[in-house]
């Protein structure tokens, strides 16, 4: 297969209004050529080819299943392509891999495509996961990365000791004010699983630049934030590519695109197998006419000219209710009065007032409410919605399920009355094939996915299982999602909203409550 | 007085033991089970420097040292690899293959030491000298201790200081996540075969100063049992932190001894002291996962 690829001239490059062009005269650093890769017969990637010029930023985008994260993991050294070839001159020394490689290559350990000599190459990456290292101080996790560390040596560290110490001295100074660069300063010292996600997600990205990263691959640097992390985290990719003039390419998911092409000279579009150069004000004006603005323009649609309330909830959190107009008369489905719930000693859902009582939370749903509720990272959505579906015991408080209280009832309990929970991790069984998840929920496969039937999950993409999970999953009266949306693209959304509207027109009023970081992306905002 | 004497020793014999493998257990995050066949290894070694070679405790020791750290890509390799489960697995392969060279190579038509009679199979190796250093003959129990508590201190150091250097981050931090490890650029596979080598070269040390001090040896020493309790001791005491497995020494030799005060016969005490073993594993895994004095805990 032939991909047609867009080449733009230096005048025509794409640029953001407020960086410096990028144009084909600049040093290309990264090429790729005819890249291949497939899974189980699969053909993920067909023909990539594309160029990387020095100091640009990339979007990288595609749907569910286009292989986005495959190829950052080959042009990340985590995994071979059958074929193709890439060439890296990110530190000034080219270096050139072509594949598939002779079998006599691989009998030579230090000649492995591997992602230490990738990122020897000044090529890092971020994960999708953060991958922080828990047990590790803000600070150690950035030192660590420091290259060519004399105390990295055993013999060294007991025999040079003097130049050790005065080596790491260094590095942890340095490394310190990275961090008071990042406004971290202050939690230098912290264990790095105590930080908020938007500050983990900072960590990496500095922890991979001080690895001497030159360019820079991104998996959905903004997935899972609020609004401020968000902000902060767009901040630190602006002044990396302003100023220290870091190549980036960046993964994001459908709903944060608009914020990176902000950023964004180049848009690379994987579709069929093949990268497309798109210009970032084509992808925006695409956007506005498809997806519009965000998460809730698109609920807003799906739900049908919706009546809408807005309930602003302690600690910054928003409910919007969108109900539907053909519902007469909705009767409470759900209510939640003077919820507290505890993690630990942790006061985590409920809020203390001035002189020391608890607040609770009070909630109330109706009969065919499509309620989101937005809460920055940290407001304890998941807790809210393990106390719900009794994963977790509450403090004090009641929740009652039309009508009946049933805080006391166990978790298997509550599913029988009608309630479904789906978590935003770990909600699938990663050595089941798809049709056996569709039988494990009670349903038969539709017919969209009868081609994946056989394929288990752990080989389908985050996209692709998420859509898996959505369409297997069976809810009755209330449904529980977290992030639901958080993999998924535009069709995947779409497909969400199918089922929940085939519910509704099968005659039930079902509750559907969304839990999502708060991103405030309504189109008048 | 030698009573306690003689637990000093055995217990500062078990510190260098516990220390050394909580380098590769604790730190790399690798359960081994194969360290009592490199503690082995060190003795038998020293033992046939001593009495083949007629080599004074240093470079007798020291030779154990290389020995092992030689012997130990025997299990750095596959670490390369293989991580959890299969790791274990394959270190269990090891322990078994290096037990069974001990016991095995033996021919008592040959010589001991020769190329046919290396290890004397299960008799074992008898006699084995007392430690010669720079001339002066550590005979009675009492130099031993301090020889064995010098030596001690000297490995607590030792391991203090790698602990404290980027090295010792750098094996945290793959015990943490390698493959983010990896990304930064780290020789993940060099960092692996290093702290092997380092651990099984101590685990020699403790088995040199064994030998030396009990005169005899026999492949029961490299026994799979003998790794169990040295795990044992790495995990009650608590991985991933200095003085978690020196704890674990103490506790998992004190404990044992007690019963000796509560005039139990011989054949019972032995197997109560595995019993004891065996609850104190169940009892921390449940009530206190990271041990006794530890901060990391397996997932």
């Amino acid at each position: 297969m032939v991909c047609e690829t867009t080449v733009y001239p230096s005048s025509a490059a794409p640029s953001a209004s407020d960086l410096h062009p990028v144009s084909s005269d600049r040093r290309v650093i990264m090429q790729a050529r005819n890249l291949r890769k497939s899974f189980g017969g699969n053909q993920v990637l067909k023909s990539v080819d594309f160029d990387l010029h020095e100091g640009e930023v990339v979007l990288l985008r595609g749907d569910n299943g286009s292989g986005k994260t495959t190829l950052l993991n080959i042009l990340t050294g985590n995994l071979e392509p059958e074929g193709g070839g890439v060439r890296l001159d990110a530190d000034g020394s080219a270096e050139d891999f072509e594949f598939p490689r002779a079998w006599w290559r691989d009998l030579n350990p230090f000649d492995h495509f591997t992602p230490e000599r990738v990122a020897n190459e000044a090529a890092g990456r971020t994960w999708q996961d953060i991958r922080l290292f828990s047990t590790q101080t803000l600070v150690d996790n950035i030192a660590v990365a420091t290259p060519r560390q004399a105390g990295e040596s055993p013999l060294r560290a007991i025999f040079q000791r003097r130049r050790v110490r005065l080596a790491e001295d260094k590095n942890r100074a340095e490394s310190v004010k990275l961090l008071s660069g990042l406004g971290l300063g202050q939690r230098a010292d912290s264990s790095a699983d105590k930080i908020s996600l938007g500050q983990t997600k900072r960590v990496a990205i500095a922890r991979a630049v001080r690895a001497g990263a030159r360019v820079l691959f991104l998996d959905e640097p903004l997935a899972g934030l609020d609004a401020k992390g968000i902000e902060e985290v767009m901040a630190l990719l602006t002044d990396l590519a302003r100023n220290d003039k870091v190549t980036l390419v960046i993964i994001e998911h459908v709903f944060n695109i608009p914020r990176v092409l902000d950023l964004a000279h180049t848009v690379w579009t994987l579709r069929d197998g093949c990268v497309t150069n798109e210009a970032p004000e084509k992808v925006r004006d695409e956007m506005r006419e498809t997806a519009g603005d965000g998460v809730m323009h698109l609920l807003r649609s799906i739900a049908g000219a919706p009546t809408e309330q807005e309930v602003q909830l302690p600690g910054g959190a928003v409910l919007t209710r969108l109900q539907r107009g053909d519902v007469d008369n909705p009767k409470v489905v759900l209510e939640i009065k003077d919820l507290v719930v505890l993690r630990g000693n942790r006061l985590v859902i409920g809020e203390e007032a001035s002189d020391g009582s608890v607040n609770g939370l009070n909630l109330t749903l109706y009969a065919g409410d499509l309620a989101v509720l937005q809460a920055p990272n940290g407001w304890g959505k998941t807790t809210l919605l393990e106390a719900l579906c009794g994963l977790i015991p509450i403090e004090r408080g009641e929740i009652h399920f039309q009508g009946r209280s049933i805080q006391n009832l166990p978790s298997w309990e509550r599913i029988k009355l009608g309630f479904s929970v789906l978590q935003a991790r770990n909600h699938h069984f990663d050595n089941l094939t798809v049709a056996e998840t569709f039988a494990l929920a009670g349903t038969t496969i539709p017919v969209e996915f009868a081609p994946f039937a056989c394929r288990k999950l752990s080989s389908l993409s985050g996209g692709e299982s998420q859509r898996v999970v959505i369409a297997a999953y069976q809810f009755s009266m209330v449904a529980l999602y977290d992030e639901p949306f958080s993999t998924l693209d535009a069709e995947g959304t779409q497909l969400w909203a199918m089922i929940w509207n085939g519910l509704f027109l099968s005659g039930r009023q079902p509750v559907v409550l969304l839990l999502l970081p708060y991103v405030n992306l309504r189109p008048d905002c | 007085m030698n009573y306690l004497l003689h637990l000093l020793i055995y217990i500062n014999i078990y510190a260098i033991l516990a220390l050394s493998l909580n380098l590769v257990v604790g730190y790399c995050g690798l359960l081994t089970m194969a360290h009592a066949a490199y503690f082995a290894v060190g003795g038998y070694t020293y033992a046939l420097a001593t009495q083949v070679l007629g080599w004074g405790f240093i470079p007798a020791a020291g030779l154990a040292m290389a020995v092992s750290a030689f012997l130990s890509l025997a299990i750095s390799l596959p670490a390369w690899r293989f991580r959890g489960d299969f790791f274990v697995l394959i270190s269990l392969a090891v322990q078994t293959f290096i037990f069974s060279l001990l016991y095995n190579w033996s021919d008592t038509s040959a010589p001991l030491g020769s190329w046919r009679n290396l290890t004397n199979g299960p008799f074992g190796i008898a006699g084995i000298a007392k430690p010669d250093i720079l001339g002066f003959k550590v005979s009675s129990i009492a130099a031993y201790c301090v020889l064995a508590t010098v030596s001690t201190a000297a490995c607590c150091l030792l391991f203090w200081l790698l602990k404290q250097s980027p090295w010792g981050r750098l094996l945290k931090c793959m015990r943490d996540d390698e493959l983010a490890v990896r990304g930064l650029g780290k020789n993940t596979r060099l960092a692996k075969t290093q702290a092997f080598a380092v651990a099984c070269m101590f685990a020699a040390l403790a088995g040199a100063l064994y030998a030396g001090y009990v005169g005899y040896l026999d492949p029961s020493s490299g026994s799979l049992d003998e790794s169990i309790l040295m795990l044992c001791m790495v995990l009650v005491g608590g991985v991933g932190n200095f003085r978690g497995p020196l704890v674990g020494a103490v506790v998992l030799l004190l404990i044992p001894e007690a019963l000796r005060f509560v005039h139990m016969p011989d054949t019972i005490a032995a197997n109560m002291r595995l019993m004891i073993y065996g609850l104190l594993i169940v009892g921390m895994t449940h009530f206190r996962p990271q041990g006794l004095a530890g901060e990391y805990r397996f997932k």
